[in-house]
Order: C-alpha cells, then sequence, then structure tokens
C-alpha cells in the first residue's frame, strides 16, 4: 500500500463531505428555504386599495379598516396591534400601558383615524365627494373617549360606523343603486 | 483482589455513558420543565449549561483528584455524589435548586468520567483500547441521551430522568468498589503518579468549537419541534433519534478512510452543512429535518472521535488528557449555549410578533363576516396572551367554527393561513442561531488545519 493512499482517501472523504453539504444547502435554498418566513405587514401610514365595495356593509367594513390604518399610523404601530388592541378593554388596557399612553392619546389617534377614513373612502370612489366635509366636522366633533368606544365595543363596530354614517345613508344608498 | 474484568468494564462502560448522557438527557424535558418550574426559556437553559458549565471546569482538576486518591476510590465516590444529586434534581421544586443539583451531580460526574479513564487501561490490557472503549461509552450515552429523556419525559415525567440515574450510577458503582478497596489495602496510588504534559491545544480547542455546534443542533432542534411545531417530547424524540443512528454509521467511518486530520475537517464540514441545512429550513416539515440530521450525525462521529483520538495520541497519562477533551467539549456546548440562547430567544419574541401581525392581517382582510372577523380577533388576542410569548397553537382560538357552510369554509381557510404565518415565524425564528452553529463548524476547520502544521 502506497504512502500516498490515505492522504488520497482523506481528500476524497473532505471533498465528499464538502459536496453533501453544498447540495443540502443548495437544495433546501431553491426549494425556499431562504425566504420561508412570516409575511411582512403593510405600512399604515401608507393608502391602502380599497375592494370594489358592493354594499354599504362593506363600504363600512373597509372605512373601519382605513380608520385603524389613520390611528395605527398616528401612534406608530401596525394597524394589526391596534386592532388586537381595540378588541377587548383589557387588550387596550395592555396596549396603552405597553406604550405609554393614556385615553386622551388613544382617542385622538383613533379620531385622526376615522378622518383618514374619509380621506381613503372619498379618493376610493365609495363617499360622495358633498358628503366629506360634513363627515370630516362629525368626526371632530366626536370626543377623543366616544371615538374609542366607538371602536373598542368590537361586537357593535359597524353598528356604530353605520350609524356614524347615518345621516348619509339615504345619499349613500341611492348612491349605489 | 480486584473485581472480575468483565463486569468492570461493564460498569466503567455504563458510567461514562450514563454521565455523558447527562449532558444531554434534559434535552427533551427542557419544555416540561420550564412549564412546571413557570420559569423562562433563557432560565431553563442554565439547567443544561451549568452541568456542561461545570464539567468542563472540573474535568481536569477531577483527573488529578482521581490520580491522587485512587481512580477506584474516585470513581465510586463520584457516582455516590452522581446518583445523590440525581436524586436532588428529581427532588427539586424551584429551578435555582435544579440548577444546583444538576452542578453538583456534574462534579460527581466528572470525576467519574475521569477516573474510569484511569481504570479502563487495566480492565482491557491496553490504554489505546482503553480510549477507544472510553470515547465510544461517552458518544452513545451522549448520543442516546435525548431520546431516552423524551421518552421518559413523555411516559413517566421530566422527574424519573433523574430519578433513575440513582440506581443506574449505584450499580456501575458496585464492581468499582472492589478497586478501590483494593487501592486502599495495597496503597498503590501514590506510586502511579507521573508528571502531566501539556494538553492538545489545536484539537481541543477544535473539538469545544464543534461540540459547540453540535449542542447547537441538538438543543435547538428539539426546541424548534416541541415549543415551534409542537410535537411531543416522544415524537421529538424519535425525530431526533435520526442523529444518533446517523452517528452510528458515521462510527463505521474509521481511520481507513483517511487521517485522523481529514475526517476531523470531513466531520466538521459534515455538521456545519447540517446545520447549514436547519438554517435554510424550505417549510415545517419534519421530515426535511432528517437529511440535515443524517449530516450532523455522520459528522459528529467522525470529527469527535478523529479529534479525541489526535487529542490523547501519545500523551500520558490519559486520565489528565480525557479529562481535557472532557473540559473542552463541555466548554464548547456550555459557551455554545451560553452564546445562542439570547439570539434565538430574542428572535423568537421578534418572529412571533411578526407572525402575529401577519396572521391578523389575514384575519382582516379576508372575505369573512366582519362581525365574525372581529370576534376572532378578539378570541386571537386571548389566545395569545394565553401563551405567555410562547409560538401558540392556534386552532383553539376559531371553535367553534360557525355552522354556515360557507363561513366555516372561510375560517378554515382563515385558520390554515394563519397557522402557516406562525409555523413560518416558528422555523425563521431558529435559522440565525443554528446558522451561526453552522459557522461555528466552519471555524473549527481552522485549528483542525492549523493541527498539522503546528502540534503543539
Amino acid at each position: 500500500m502506497s504512502a500516498e493512499r490515505p492522504g488520497v482517501r482523506g481528500g476524497l472523504l473532505v471533498l465528499a463531505s464538502a459536496l453533501a453539504s453544498l447540495a443540502l444547502v443548495l437544495a433546501y435554498l431553491a426549494a425556499g428555504g431562504g425566504s420561508y418566513s412570516p409575511a411582512t405587514v403593510k405600512d399604515p401610514c401608507e393608502p391602502r386599495e380599497w375592494r370594489d365595495p358592493g354594499s354599504l356593509e362593506e363600504i363600512a367594513e373597509q372605512f373601519s379598516l382605513s380608520a385603524l390604518d389613520g390611528a395605527a399610523c398616528e401612534l406608530g404601530v401596525t394597524r394589526e396591534t391596534l386592532a388586537r388592541a381595540l378588541a377587548t378593554p383589557q387588550s387596550r388596557r395592555r396596549f396603552t400601558e405597553r406604550y405609554g399612553i393614556d385615553d386622551e392619546e388613544l382617542g385622538q389617534a383613533v379620531r385622526a383615524g376615522l378622518l383618514r377614513a374619509v380621506d381613503d373612502a372619498e379618493r376610493a370612489g365609495a363617499l360622495p365627494a358633498f358628503l366629506g366635509e360634513p363627515l370630516r366636522e362629525t368626526v371632530r366633533e366626536i370626543p377623543p373617549e366616544q371615538a374609542i368606544e366607538l371602536i373598542q365595543n368590537a361586537r357593535s363596530l359597524l353598528d356604530d360606523l353605520q350609524s356614524f354614517v347615518d345621516p348619509a345613508r339615504d345619499f349613500l344608498e341611492q348612491f349605489f343603486r | 483482589m480486584t473485581a472480575a474484568p468483565r463486569p468492570r468494564l461493564a460498569a466503567l462502560a455504563g458510567a461514562v455513558g450514563l454521565v455523558l448522557a447527562d449532558s444531554s438527557i434534559v434535552v427533551l424535558a427542557l419544555p416540561d420543565i420550564y412549564r412546571e418550574l413557570d420559569t423562562s426559556v433563557a432560565g431553563v437553559t442554565w439547567v443544561l449549561v451549568s452541568f456542561n458549565l461545570v464539567m468542563a471546569l472540573a474535568a481536569v482538576p477531577a483527573a488529578h483528584l482521581a490520580r491522587r486518591i485512587g481512580p477506584g476510590r474516585a470513581a465510586a465516590i463520584g457516582l455516590a455524589v452522581f446518583a445523590g444529586a440525581g436524586i436532588a434534581c428529581g427532588l427539586a421544586t424551584e429551578l435555582s435548586t435544579l440548577i444546583a443539583a444538576r452542578c453538583v451531580q456534574a462534579l460527581g460526574g466528572a470525576v467519574a468520567v475521569t477516573a474510569a479513564l484511569e481504570l479502563l487501561p487495566a480492565t482491557v490490557g491496553s490504554e489505546r483500547r482503553a480510549v477507544t472503549i472510553w470515547a465510544a461509552a461517552g458518544a452513545t450515552g451522549a448520543a442516546l441521551g435525548p431520546a431516552v429523556g423524551g421518552l421518559m419525559t413523555e411516559l413517566v415525567s421530566w422527574q424519573s430522568i433523574f430519578l433513575i440515574q440513582a440506581p443506574a450510577a449505584i450499580a456501575a458503582g458496585v464492581p468499582v468498589l472492589a478497586v478501590a478497596r483494593h487501592e486502599a489495602a495495597t496503597g498503590i496510588v501514590a506510586a502511579e503518579l507521573r508528571s502531566t504534559g501539556r494538553p492538545h491545544l489545536l484539537a481541543n480547542l477544535a473539538l469545544a468549537m464543534t461540540s459547540a455546534a453540535i449542542a447547537a443542533a441538538l438543543f435547538l432542534l428539539v426546541l424548534l419541534l416541541i415549543e415551534g411545531w409542537r410535537l411531543t417530547p416522544i415524537g421529538a424524540a424519535i425525530v431526533v433519534s435520526a442523529m444518533p443512528l446517523a452517528a452510528l454509521l458515521g462510527a463505521r467511518i474509521g481511520p481507513g478512510a483517511g487521517s485522523a486530520r481529514a475526517r476531523a475537517a470531513a466531520g466538521a464540514i459534515l455538521v456545519s452543512g447540517g446545520l447549514g441545512g436547519l438554517a435554510l429550513l424550505p417549510r415545517a416539515e419534519v421530515a426535511l429535518t432528517l437529511p440535515p440530521q443524517l449530516l450532523v450525525g455522520i459528522g459528529l462521529a467522525l470529527v469527535l472521535s478523529a479529534l479525541t483520538e489526535t487529542a490523547l495520541e501519545g500523551r500520558a497519562p490519559q486520565a489528565i488528557h480525557g479529562g481535557w477533551t472532557i473540559s473542552a467539549r463541555h466548554a464548547g456546548v456550555a459557551v455554545g449555549l451560553i452564546v445562542l440562547t439570547p439570539v434565538f430567544t430574542a428572535d423568537i419574541a421578534e418572529q412571533r410578533r411578526e407572525a402575529i401581525d401577519a396572521g391578523t392581517a389575514v384575519v382582516l382582510d379576508s372575505r369573512v363576516d366582519p362581525l365574525l372577523k372581529l370576534e376572532l380577533a378578539q378570541r386571537i388576542d386571548e389566545r395569545l396572551e394565553g401563551e405567555r410569548g410562547r409560538v401558540p397553537t392556534i386552532g383553539p382560538a376559531f371553535e367553534p367554527l360557525p355552522e354556515d357552510p360557507e363561513d366555516r369554509a372561510e375560517v378554515l381557510v382563515l385558520r390554515e393561513e394563519l397557522q402557516d404565518q406562525l409555523d413560518r415565524a416558528a422555523t425563521h425564528s431558529f435559522s440565525p442561531s443554528f446558522g451561526l452553529g453552522a459557522l461555528l463548524g466552519l471555524l473549527a476547520l481552522i485549528p483542525i488545519g492549523l493541527a498539522r502544521r503546528v502540534d503543539l
């Protein structure tokens, strides 16, 4: 047996190990291993496309989502974090404690969000232009605490939002029919 | 008169396997300990770190002690301490007590393992064969540890892992007592004291680095399976058994396959490749962990045996240099865990936040009934709070499913999408730590490469 043989075998062993390792890494990369991570949520400060609204209920839903976007943008959190925070009084309390804000600040942010929702609704063509200003006026008049309550009670959120746009209901329905 | 060689050999090999299994046996029990003792992931990691750290610090002094008081007596005392501390671990109701008992257990274990290496040559008739048996017993114990621990945790409790060690340690200690009595009667110990040479620095450094990488593979994979993918301890035990099975395959690649340096380099590359694969898992599927485990298993068998062989070759006394290899391996494991724990705990927290946001976005943008949507958001939030920062199983938040078939179908799709986001987050949060482990394995190639040129 020549003296080189163990060296050659050793070299082959190292080479085979390197190839096997490389093959595994490349195969997993090719299968999407480099990008298997949770989806990134959208920046709430960026405008979001409205789905083509088929009913007043859908408008109200997208209106509430836009309001969440606007409020989240004001607070520097994601829309999703705020949505969960406003789900129950307990989650709201945890949220305000975690981010060091008081109810007044939260209420103002929610009001700013509602104003943003009016803008978005107008931009999406879901709200006739002549209704925009009266709605903005109404939102500006809502006390911060009431603005929070408006979406704190999750079950009545849509009803509240709908009652909020009630003055314009007739016009809206006429608009869609 | 000493014990017959065969029972003594079995006892010594058993003692080494038992002690070295202990450095990894609790890995699969950590999630249960974490919940039962109401601690954090970082806190529970110390159940593992403390044992390895004390083993690393105590191995060499323990080897000196074994030579001074006699290896038979040292092994008997070490096993008795190990057994007693094991009972204390099993009865611990607080994390601090458990960690303290683990430290004592490691002290006893260090004395027993190094003393065993001193006793083995006389038992088997040659130092070389003694080293082979000692290393094989240790590797077998370390490889079987997680699977045995997982089974015990699932079938009995995490406490049983420690309690069962006491009778096992006592059983291993009985044949050794005869040696201890012989030493006491003959006073043979003092006559055998010899001066010790310097340890093989590069081989031990490479051992430490690869051990850190291997610990990362095992520890992180177990956490990913149980905490991230929600497998039961027994399920995770079955999955991670692939690694020791592959190690058995790797152990068949003997010196005939190349020099110790080549085998060490090949092993380090395979361990890194396997960890690289775990860092790049393309989906949350158990089957996808098998090819990386195959590489890590074969790699660890190659690299640990080759480096231990290198560290001990031509060096005497074996117990002291064996102590250095034990010290290097456990130091690597401890340092690896200390470095990686903050990385992956921070990543888990971050990824969890991202997953929850992504999942909530799925719910908010879905076409399900808006009121149902809001109710779901509320239930998901409650579910998350109940999970205390762990990656949650989101299914129960969707119960009861709506009765309306259309809503039901929509909600089922939502549940699947949300769970997918959580699976992605759990898997992705371990990627940087697995990647760091892979890097450590590759860095071990530096001392392995240098060892040929500068044989310290």
